[in-house]
C-alpha cells in the first residue's frame, strides 16, 4: 500500500472510528452535567487503566526520551524532587531538604534514607553514578544536553575531561553535593525530570558481570525501582502493569495498588474504550480526535488545558527570497492565527506569534501582535516587492500529516489573500522530512517545540547558534550574549529582563514563525480523583484514587479534590512531609 | 509427491535469497536514519547508536553479516524497540496475527461455504439471491467501515464485546469477524460457482442414478467439487488476513504483527522490517506450496509430475 493511500485510509478510519460511536451519545445541552460513556468503574476500588499509546522506547530513565518512557519512569521511579502535580513546582521527594550557595552555582541535596524496590539502601552515590551516566559517551543519551549546566557537564560528554572533574558528588550516603557552571534558577526543575532519576546500579553491574546485556536492566525480569510504583508486568506493545511499591519513602500518600497502561495507538479506538469504562483516562500521550472535539468539549468529564509547547514554522534565513527579514516578518503579520485556532485547529489553542508561551513564572510575555496585514503588506513593499515585482514562488513543507496539511493550506490561502505571495505546499513523510530540516534544505517548514522545564530558556536557547535544532540557519552573537549574560546573573529579575530583550531581538529577524501555543483535551471518568492537568502534560499517578461512590451510581455531589500544597521554594521541609519522613524505611 | 516437494522446497531458497537482497537495498534506499527523532541527536551521540548496530559499516559488509546471522535464524536488533531482538518480537507478535487470522478464516468458511451451498442448491431462488446480495455487499464494505459499525452495535450500544484489546475469545470475535466478512463473501460466491459446475457432471448424475440421498449426493460429492475454486483462493487469502491485517489490527488494537511492518518501514527499523518481510515470505511460499498439494487431495485428477 502506497503512503498516500495508507494515510488516506487511516484517515477514514478516524473518521468513521469516531463518527459512528460519537454519533451515538447525544450532544448534551449547555449547563447539563452529561458524561461521556460509562460512569460506573470498570476495574476494582484501588485500580486504574489508563493509556500510554504506544511502546516506550526505553524506560531506562537516563536514555529516554519519549513521552510513553516518560510517563513510566515518573510514576516507577523518584529523584531528588518531585513536580507538583497541578503547578509543576518542585517539590521534596528523595531529598528531604537542600541547600544553595550564596553564588548560586553549588546545591548541597540531603537525602531521606530509602530503598529500592528490592530493599537495597539508596543513596547518593547512585545519583552520582545515574548523572555521569547520563553524560557517559557510550550511553549515547538523546538527553545528554539536559546535564550540560553541570560543571564539565558538557566537557565530560565531549570527552575532554574525566569523570570526576564532572560537577556532581555523593559527600556521604545521604549528602549529594551538585555544581553549575552557571547559576541557573530553573536547576531545581531539572531535578524533576526523568532524565535525571536514579538508576540502580547493582543490577546494571549484576547483569554486566552475567555478561547480559545491561541495556536489559529495565526488563521486568530485572527491574528494581525507587518509586511510587513497580513494574511487574510488560507485554510488549499490549500493555504494562504497575504496583504500589511497598519499599517507597512516602507509600502512604500513594493509593491506588494496580495501574495497567494500555498502548492503544488509534485515537478512536481509545475514545471508544473510554466510553465503554475501559479506560479511565485517555492519558496523556495521545490526542483526542480533533473533528469530535467541539461535541466532546461539552460533556462534564472533558477538559483542555494549555501546554508549554508552541506551533510554528521555520524560515531558511539563507534561503532567498526569506534571506530578508521584511519578508520573513510580512509574512508572519499576515497570517490571522485567530482565524486558523478557531476554524482550523479547533481545539483551543491559544494564537500568539511569541517563541515563549505566555504564562511562564515571572517572565513577562512580548504578546506581539499576532494578525497585521498592513504592515505586512508594508514590509513586504520595503523590501522591493509588490504588484509589480511579486515575490518568488516559496515553497512550504510540513511533515505527512492530516492536522499540519490543514494548516498549511490555509496559511498558503491568507498569504495569497493579504499579500498576492504564492506559496506551494509539499509534504514528506517524517524521517525524510527530518532528514531534509537537518540539511537545511527547505525554505519554510512546520515543526512544534515542547518545553522541557517551566523557563523561557528552554524555548530562547532554540535559536542559540549551534543549537542543533536551530533549523532556520539564524544566528547572532548579540542574541547568543544576551543569553550567556542572562544565565550568568544571580537576579532572578535581571535574568528574565535580558532573556526577554533576547526574544525581542528574535523578533525583530524572525527566524521562525509561531503560530500557536498548544492545548492538551482530555477525557477523565469523574470518580477518578487526584489528576491534575499541567502544562507538561506529566502523569503523576501516586496522587490518583478512586471515589467509591461512582459504584453506585452518579453521586449529588463530586467529592473534593485537592492538589497537595504548594510547596515553599526554600526547600525547607513541610511539616506533613517531615512526618512521612519518619514513617520512610 | 515427495519429489514434487523436494523440489519445490529447493526452489525456496534463491526465491527467499532474492527477496532478501531486494528488501535489503530497498529499505536503505529511504530516506532518514533509524535513530533521527523531533530533538536533533548530537552528531558524536549518532556515531555512537550507528556503531552499535553496525551501520557505520559499508554496506555490502553489512549485507554479507545479516545473511550470515539470517542463515542462523538470527534476524537482529530492533532499533526502535533496543531492548528486544527482531526474533524476539516477531515470536510475540505472530501468534497474535496467527490467532486473529484463524478465528477470521473459521468465520468466513464457516459463512462462506454454508452460504454458497445455499445458493448452489436453491439456485435463482430467494435464498440463493438472498446469500449473494450479502456476499456483495460484503466484499464491498470495507474493514473500516464494518469494524467501527459492530463496534457500535455490540460494544457501545450493547456492551456485549469489548471495543479493542486482546486477552480472551471475547476480544477477538469483533476484530475476527470484521477481517473475515470480505473472505466469507469470496468464499459464498466461489463455492456456489464451484457447486453450479459439478452439479450436472458425470459423476454427480452416476451418484444419482445410483440412488443416494441428495443429502449425501451434495455433501460427499458436490460439495468436495465444488471447494477446489475455494481451496484455490485460500492460499492468497491466509496470506492476505495475515498481511492485511494491519488496518483491522489497528481499529482493535490488537498486538499481532501487522501494524509493526507499517510502523517499523516509518521508524527505518532496518532490521524489523526485514525480519518481517522475511516472515512474510516464508509463509507465502509455504501457502502457495500446500495449496498445490491439497489441490491433489480435492482433485484425483491433479497428478504432481
Amino acid at each position: 500500500m502506497s503512503g498516500g493511500r495508507l494515510r488516506a485510509g487511516v484517515a477514514a478510519i478516524a473518521w468513521l472510528a469516531a463518527a459512528l460511536p460519537a454519533c451515538q451519545q447525544r450532544t448534551p445541552a449547555s449547563g447539563e452535567r452529561v458524561y461521556y460513556g460509562r460512569t460506573v468503574p470498570r476495574h476494582g476500588p484501588t485500580e486504574v487503566w489508563t493509556n500510554i499509546q504506544t511502546e516506550p522506547e526505553w524506560i531506562d530513565p537516563t536514555k529516554c526520551a519519549d513521552h510513553p518512557g516518560g510517563t513510566v519512569i515518573t510514576n516507577v521511579f523518584a529523584g531528588l524532587l518531585q513536580a507538583h502535580p497541578q503547578t509543576l513546582e518542585p517539590m521534596p521527594d528523595v531529598a528531604r531538604s537542600w541547600e544553595l550557595s550564596p553564588d548560586g552555582k553549588v546545591y548541597t541535596f540531603h537525602l531521606r534514607p530509602s530503598l529500592w524496590s528490592d530493599g537495597v539502601p539508596l543513596t547518593a552515590r547512585d545519583f552520582e553514578y545515574s548523572w555521569k551516566r547520563v553524560l557517559a559517551r557510550d550511553t549515547a543519551s538523546r538527553y545528554a544536553t539536559l546535564l550540560y549546566p553541570l560543571k564539565n557537564g558538557e566537557a565530560f560528554h565531549q570527552g575532554k575531561v574525566p569523570s570526576f572533574e564532572v560537577g556532581v558528588k555523593a559527600i556521604d550516603d545521604l549528602t549529594l553535593r551538585v555544581e553549575l557552571e552557571d547559576p541557573l534558577p530553573y536547576f531545581l526543575d531539572l531535578t524533576t525530570y526523568y532524565t535525571t532519576f536514579p538508576v540502580p546500579r547493582h543490577v546494571i553491574d549484576r547483569l554486566a558481570r552475567a555478561g547480559l546485556n545491561t541495556d536489559l536492566w529495565t526488563r521486568v525480569e530485572h527491574i528494581v525501582s525507587n518509586g511510587p510504583f513497580v513494574l511487574t508486568e510488560w507485554r510488549f506493545r499490549q500493555f504494562m502493569t504497575l504496583r504500589r511499591n511497598p519499599q517507597y519513602w512516602d507509600r502512604q500518600a500513594v493509593k491506588l495498588e494496580r495501574v495497567r497502561l494500555n498502548m492503544v495507538e488509534s485515537n478512536n479506538t481509545v475514545l471508544n474504550l473510554y466510553a465503554t469504562g475501559e479506560l479511565d483516562y485517555v492519558g496523556s500521550s495521545g490526542q483526542l480526535p480533533s473533528e469530535f472535539l467541539d461535541h466532546l468539549s461539552r460533556f462534564a468529564d472533558f477538559s483542555n488545558y494549555p501546554q508549554l509547547a508552541v506551533y510554528f514554522y521555520w524560515f531558511n534565513v539563507k534561503a532567498k527570497p526569506l534571506d530578508d527579514a521584511r519578508v520573513r516578518r510580512a509574512l508572519s503579520l499576515a497570517v490571522d492565527r485567530a482565524q486558523l485556532v478557531k476554524y482550523v485547529t479547533r481545539a483551543g489553542q491559544i494564537p500568539s506569534a511569541d517563541v515563549v508561551p505566555d504564562g511562564l513564572a515571572g517572565y513577562r510575555a512580548l504578546r506581539s501582535l499576532i494578525f497585521d496585514p498592513v504592515e505586512a503588506r508594508r514590509l513586504l513593499k520595503a523590501a522591493g516587492y509588490g504588484p509589480g515585482r511579486p515575490l518568488p514562488t516559496i515553497t512550504l513543507r510540513y511533515n505527512t500529516m492530516e492536522q499540519h496539511k490543514l494548516i498549511a493550506e490555509a496559511v498558503q490561502q491568507m498569504w495569497k489573500k493579504h499579500l498576492g505571495v504564492d506559496v506551494q505546499i509539499e509534504n514528506q513523510e517524517w524521517k525524510v522530512y527530518l532528514k531534509a530540516l537537518n540539511a537545511k534544505d527547505f525554505q519554510i517548514a512546520r515543526f512544534g517545540w515542547i518545553g522541557d522545564y517551566p523557563d523561557p530558556y528552554t524555548f530562547l536557547d532554540l535559536l542559540a547558534s549551534g543549537n542543533g535544532n536551530n533549523s532556520s540557519n539564524w544566528s547572532d552573537p548579540r542574541y547568543d550574549a544576551l543569553l550567556r549574560r542572562a544565565n550568568r546573573t544571580q537576579d532572578p529579575a535581571a535574568r528574565l529582563a535580558w532573556l526577554r530583550e533576547a526574544e525581542a531581538l528574535s523578533k525583530e529577524a524572525a527566524p521562525l514563525l509561531p503560530l500557536y501555543v498548544y492545548t492538551r483535551a482530555e477525557l477523565s471518568k469523574p470518580y477518578l480523583m487526584g489528576r491534575f492537568s499541567n502544562v507538561q502534560a506529566r502523569t503523576l499517578m501516586k496522587y490518583w484514587w478512586i471515589d467509591p461512590r461512582w459504584y453506585h451510581g452518579v453521586p449529588a455531589q463530586r467529592a473534593d479534590d485537592v492538589a497537595p500544597p504548594r510547596p515553599s521554594r526554600s526547600g525547607e521541609p513541610r511539616a506533613a512531609d517531615a512526618g512521612r519522613a519518619e514513617a520512610g524505611p | 509427491m515427495i519429489g514434487f516437494l523436494l523440489r519445490r522446497l529447493l526452489g525456496l531458497a534463491p526465491t527467499l535469497l532474492v527477496i532478501v537482497l531486494v528488501s535489503f537495498f530497498v529499505i536503505r534506499l529511504a530516506p532518514g536514519s533509524p535513530f533521527s527523532s523531533e530533538r536533533s541527536v548530537p552528531p558524536e551521540v549518532l556515531h555512537d547508536l550507528e556503531q552499535r548496530y553496525g551501520f557505520d559499516r559499508p554496506l555490502w559488509e553489512q549485507l554479507t553479516r545479516y545473511v550470515a546471522r539470517l542463515a542462523q535464524g538470527d534476524l537482529g536488533l530492533s532499533t526502535k524497540y533496543p531492548q528486544r531482538t527482531v526474533n524476539e518480537i516477531i515470536a510475540q507478535g505472530f501468534p497474535h496475527t496467527l490467532v486473529l487470522a484463524a478465528i477470521a478464516l473459521a468465520w468466513a468458511l464457516l459463512v462462506g461455504i454454508l452460504a454458497g451451498i445455499v445458493g448452489a442448491i436453491r439456485q435463482n431462488t430467494t435464498w440463493d439471491y438472498g446469500a449473494m446480495a450479502v456476499a456483495m455487499i460484503g466484499i464491498s464494505v470495507p474493514t473500516f467501515v464494518l469494524g467501527p459499525l459492530l463496534v457500535l452495535v455490540f460494544s457501545l450500544t450493547l456492551y456485549w464485546l469489548p471495543p479493542a484489546g486482546w486477552g480472551g475469545l471475547r476480544h477477538t470475535i469483533l476484530p475476527g469477524i470484521t477481517l473475515g466478512s470480505a473472505y466469507a463473501a469470496y468464499i459464498a460466491r466461489l463455492t456456489r460457482g464451484g457447486m453450479l459446475e459439478v452439479v450436472r457432471a458425470d459423476f454427480v448424475r452416476t451418484a444419482r442414478a445410483k440412488g443416494l440421498p441428495e443429502r449425501v449426493i451434495v455433501a460427499r460429492h458436490m460439495v468436495r467439487g465444488g471447494l477446489v475454486p475455494t481451496v484455490t483462493f485460500l492460499g492468497p487469502a491466509v496470506a492476505n488476513l495475515m498481511v492485511g491485517s494491519v488496518v483491522v489490527e489497528k481499529i482493535f488494537s490488537t498486538p499481532g504483527i501487522g501494524p509493526y511492518f507499517v510502523d517499523a518501514a516509518f521508524n527505518r527499523d532496518y532490521f524489523l522490517v526485514m525480519g518481517i518481510v522475511v516472515l512474510y515470505s516464508l509463509f507465502l511460499l509455504g501457502m502457495n506450496l500446500i495449496v498445490d498439494l491439497a489441490y491433489g487431495l480435492l482433485d484425483p485428477r491433479v497428478r504432481y509430475d
